[in-house]
């Protein structure tokens, strides 16, 4: 009696996945400016993978029994079955095994690559070959390098970075929360008065805010009025250009 | 049986102090959360870090907090037993005790040695400040309940009001078993 | 004019209140030796308090409940007809009205001011907002939405069908439940108050330091919100009480019906949590008003501070909000498929589970917020276990269609798109859940959309579920059919478009809360624009449905969904004090199709055949 069910049913979510994993393969991402970046295209369509047959098999149970156990009146009565046996433990052993998995991975391994206190990626630890310190303010940034030059809306208008370079930032702020986030590279970390927060990113393509929206500094926690338009362009570019450019602010400074 | 001797209205069956018990209940368990948040608020800010405060003051409105806890519940027994006489004398001692304790706080208040606007400062003045808030509320419950048992309208039967307000009593009172070490002992 | 009575009593009591407080709050000031006797939100803090008591009273709490404090006689002001609802009334069913058609006017405003922040975000660039309007408008649509979901359901529904559900006369604590609802209303006007004191800025998190700093519209939001968050405890505190100990003899704990499960779960996270966003709205009226120091870095505070309090109650909000929609849903789904809820004690198990989880999650919201390394973990793991129960609850539902009789009328519609909803609403919490992906996705529309799917695709489609269910209980007519499975699909159609669309832009790198985006990004925001555009005009057809059938509708009858829990067995309208017999319950409520089973009799009547014998054991 199931059995005649089950298969029709069973169909319908293999046809729903197959559309929806087509979500996987399409390329729903801005620039992939760093290695982190490319970390997280990769972990979203991984979980987008596992994610679209479950949420297919929620579509398929739904729509076919809709169709196939719909009653024009209310006098019908269903089957008697409460699911009280086998089923309802399978059922706890999958979502939970599925729970679990993603747990572990991409969850738990994902951030162990986060937080290694060995590399300098993403929240890691380890000494980055550029360290600039950014302060967020209502409703600017301001990038100071290590050998105090500073960049601001202002003075360079810009900030450049070097590609393959690891660009540690050390983030605070002067007045409210704010939060750094450069959408081509993935990575974001809240700028909070009174405490220093980093995030290292190496970038991996050159690119500009100019040819592509992606490369920039944004403000991601709202923080007041212009909170909105609280953003700073992005340059990547090769090492030598990079010094120079460096070496341009000094010389424009003095 | 008892349900059809209840058919008429339902109200029959239900047993008000019952409800009102639980309710009280309940209504502790969510401001303990409150409560609960206050401290987790001064580890959190402060660590196991002290400002100066006064020993002397704060071990005396202490245990007269104590002791009003006592003389509510005698209160409650008294009324227990229909003895309305001793439950009245032993509620206004409560009262007076409440009052002493909440300017013990004022005072505290006025010659504190660190200021609201730094961290300790504002931890110890919410805590405190909403501690006695409740000590206050629980000083004006416990006065329209006086009044009313003045009257003689509470007996052996009937005293919910001297009950739920002394557990009221009680419960603050607890709260500041909790709130006295993490102001004035901690390190 | 009983209502007039109440209604400009409570607003001149109210008014008078106000000004004495403010008034009260200047004198101390003065005696005290302030500067400035008006100093401003003090003052405002102290007329609010006066205000709201005066108001209560006015509207007539003084003369029912005030009066027995001072030991004198109280006296129900007894209203007649449509008047009662305008009242201080203690009937649950007159409650649950005025809970659900205020939440039901909340919730349109507040629909009409996302219909003006798409507007605006339809192409890049201003439109006809400036940036404070913008962020104004935007954080008063999330302010009234949250108040909407932590209330619409639960007070609304709940307070209806609650005590019809297990058999009793009323609510535990009548005037109690009267009063959680007299305390709205001023939270509604203290809200819709904050545009004219500059708008708010902060957004319903309302983040410190920002909301420390910010002009006057904060203090306004924060008792505006504890008052919400009273009413809220308050109301949990109610109905566990009355689940507790009001069930009809016989109705035991495994009888009973799931949406009363899903009550009674989020009535302990209401009691238990909502002190959070009352302690951390608190901190931030001390540091705005006494210059306190807890969210000042420079004097040792710390904003984080605010932010883990604010999710401790903020993440357990999110099953305050659902799990009632789970409930509701659950419920209709069994009864609409004519067969015994499948896996029920799973399903009770999913509530108690989520309960359970839902105080150890909160710093998932704070992964990108700068905490210690070594807490990311640990809320990760926690945050991916509450997909176990919530897969329970997916389960019972799945498990109840399947083989069932589906009789496909509107609430049974829209409690299936519960289910569906969800399903899109859980997967994607998965990427937020993860730090990995997070860490890109947080704060952007990736999230926007994620909670529009779990909130309204998981509450608000219950909501409405419930609205259609109930309607012929409530009113004794019946809605328009037609019209019902119209809004249904319209609405239905119109939210997914808009929603799932609205992931793209949040991967793309469009953060939220922004009055305006990247040029790049203007496609698929116009598409959204749109389709929430018409989404925002299927409500017109629900207004209408419901004012017409319930002024012309046709007689629905005492039991139209042929359903059997015992809200349905009584008239409709049900009688005051709702069961002239009380209940007695032999069965589960679920057992279509089981021969010989029943739910509830009523002693000395006849039902479905059985004939009935007094007693019936238990409770
Ligand atoms: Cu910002
Ligand atoms: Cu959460």
């Amino acid at each position: 009696m199931h059995i005649k069910h089950l298969i029709p049913a069973a169909v319908l979510w293999v046809i729903i996945t197959a559309v929806g994993e087509l979500l996987v393969i399409a390329n729903l991402y801005p620039t992939v400016g760093s290695l982190e970046a490319d970390d997280f295209d990769w972990i979203f369509r991984f979980l987008l993978a596992i994610g679209v047959p479950v949420f297919a098999f929620v579509i398929a149970a739904i729509v076919y029994s809709m169709y196939a156990f719909r009653s024009a009146k209310g006098d019908e009565m269903g089957s008697t079955i409460r699911g009280n046996g086998w089923f309802p433990r399978i059922w706890l052993i999958v979502t939970g095994g599925l729970a679990a998995f993603v747990m572990v991975f991409p969850g738990l391994t994902g951030l162990q690559k986060l937080q290694s206190d060995r590399t300098a990626y993403g929240w890691g630890d380890t000494e980055a070959d550029v360290v600039i310190h950014a302060t967020g303010a209502q409703f600017n940034w301001t990038f100071t390098f290590a050998d105090g030059t500073e960049v601001n809306i202002i003075k360079g208008k810009e900030l450049v970075l070097p590609v393959h370079q690891k660009v540690r930032f050390n983030i605070d702020s002067v007045d409210v929360v704010h939060s750094l986030w450069i959408p081509a590279f993935r990575m974001k970390i809240d700028a909070i008065p009174g405490r220093t927060t980093y995030m290292t990113v190496e970038p991996t393509v050159k690119g500009s805010y100019a040819e592509d929206q992606s490369f920039r500094v944004q403000c991601a926690e709202l923080c007041g009025l212009d909170h909105s338009v609280m953003n700073f362009p992005i340059r990547v570019v090769e090492k030598p250009e990079f010094d120079q450019w460096l070496a341009s602010l000094k010389t424009g400074a003095k | 049986m008892a349900v059809a001797a209840s058919a008429a209205h339902g109200h029959a069956t239900h047993n008000p102090v019952r409800f009102n018990r639980l309710g009280l209940w309940l209504f502790f368990f969510s401001e303990s959360i409150l409560f609960g948040l206050l401290l987790t608020t001064r580890f959190f800010l402060e660590g196991i870090e002290r400002e100066h405060v006064d020993q002397h003051l704060g071990l005396a409105i202490t245990i007269i907090l104590l002791l009003s806890s006592l003389t509510a519940f005698t209160a409650e027994t008294a009324i227990e037993h229909n003895n309305q006489r001793v439950a009245n004398w032993f509620l206004m001692a409560t009262i007076v005790l409440g009052i002493i304790f909440a300017a013990g706080v004022g005072f505290e208040w006025k010659t504190a040695e660190f200021s609201r606007h730094e961290a300790f400062g504002s931890v110890f003045f919410t805590m405190t400040g909403i501690h006695a808030a409740h000590v206050v509320s629980g000083i004006g419950i416990l006065f329209l309940v006086w009044i009313q048992l003045k009257r003689g309208k509470f007996n052996s039967k009937n005293h919910w009001p001297v009950s739920g307000s002394v557990m009221y009593w009680h419960f603050v009172d607890v709260v500041w078993v909790f709130f006295y070490p993490a102001l004035y002992l901690v390190k | 004019m009983y209502a007039a009575k109440s209604v400009s009593g409570g607003i001149g009591l109210g008014l008078i209140g106000f000004y004495l407080g403010l008034g009260f709050i200047a004198l101390l000031r003065w005696t005290l030796g302030y500067p400035e006797p008006w100093g401003g939100e003090i003052n405002i803090i102290g007329g609010y308090i006066f205000g709201l008591i005066g108001w209560l009273m006015g509207v007539g709490m003084w003369g029912i409940w005030g009066r027995e404090w001072f030991g004198q006689r109280t006296y129900p002001r007894k209203a007649p007809g449509w008047q009662r609802y305008f009242t201080f009334n203690t009937d649950h069913k007159v409650i649950g009205v005025q809970y659900t058609v205020t939440f039901i006017i909340v919730f349109l405003l507040a629909g009409a001011l996302a219909m003006m922040m798409r507007l605006e975000l339809a192409n890049s660039g201003m439109q006809f907002l400036s940036h404070a309007q913008y962020n104004g408008t935007m954080s008063l649509h999330g302010t009234l939405m949250i108040a909407v979901a932590v209330a619409a359901v639960i007070g609304g529904i709940g307070n209806y069908a609650i005590p019809l559900l297990i058999g009793a006369e009323d609510m535990a604590f009548p005037r109690l439940n009267a009063l959680t609802f007299w305390l709205v209303p001023p939270v509604a006007v203290a809200l819709l108050s904050t545009p004219f004191l500059g708008g708010m800025e902060t957004g319903w998190t309302a983040y410190p330091p920002l909301s420390v700093t910010t002009n006057s519209a904060q203090i306004m939001f924060d008792l505006g919100i504890i008052t919400f968050g009273l009413t809220s405890i308050l109301g949990g505190l109610n109905f566990l009480v009355t689940i507790m100990f009001m069930r009809a003899p016989g109705l035991s704990w495994g009888r009973l019906p799931i949406f009363v499960w899903a009550i009674f779960a989020t009535s302990w996270i209401a009691l238990l949590y909502t002190q959070g966003f009352a302690v951390a709205l608190l901190l931030i009226a001390l540091d705005r008003v006494a210059g306190m120091a807890f969210f000042n870095s420079t004097a040792g505070g710390d904003p984080l501070l605010y932010q883990h309090v604010f999710w401790f109650y903020s993440h357990p909000a999110v099953y305050i909000m659902v799990l009632p929609g789970f409930g509701m849903a659950l419920e209709i789904i069994a009864h609409f498929s004519r067969k015994p809820l499948f896996a029920y004690r799973y399903a009770v198990g999913a509530f108690l589970g989520i309960l359970g989880l839902s105080g150890v999650v909160w710093a998932h919201h704070m992964f990108t917020a700068g905490i210690p390394n070594y807490l990311h973990g640990p809320f990760l793991v926690a945050t991916e276990l509450i997909s176990v129960p919530t897969g329970l609850v997916f389960l019972s539902a799945l498990g109840t269609i399947w083989m069932g009789k589906l009789w496909l009328k509107t609430p049974m519609l829209f409690a299936l798109a519960v289910i569906f909803n969800f399903g899109c609403g859980g997967v994607t919490g998965i990427f937020l859940a993860d730090v990995p992906t997070d860490i890109h996705l947080q704060d952007t529309y990736f999230v926007v959309a994620h909670f529009h799917y779990t909130i309204v695709g998981g509450e608000i489609f219950g909501l409405f579920a419930g609205i259609y269910y109930y309607f012929p209980k409530i009113t004794g007519r019946m809605y328009n059919e037609t019209l019902g499975k119209l809004q249904f699909w319209w609405m239905f159609i119109a939210f997914n478009v808009t929603f799932f669309t609205m992931h793209l832009p949040g991967v793309q790198g469009m953060n939220r809360r922004i009055a305006d985006y990247q040029s790049g990004l203007d496609t698929v925001n116009l598409i959204v624009s749109l389709s929430g555009l018409f989404l925002g005009a299927s409500f017109i057809l629900f207004v209408y449905n419901m004012i017409n059938s319930w002024i012309r509708g046709p007689l629905a009858g005492d039991n139209p969904w042929q359903v059997r829990t015992l809200e349905w067995q009584v008239s409709s309208p049900p009688p005051l004090e709702n069961f002239p017999t009380p209940p007695v319950v032999q069965g589960h409520p679920y057992d279509y199709g089981v021969p010989g089973s029943v739910h509830g009799v009523f002693p000395g009547q006849k039902l479905g055949g059985v004939p009935v014998v007094g007693g019936g054991g238990g409770q």
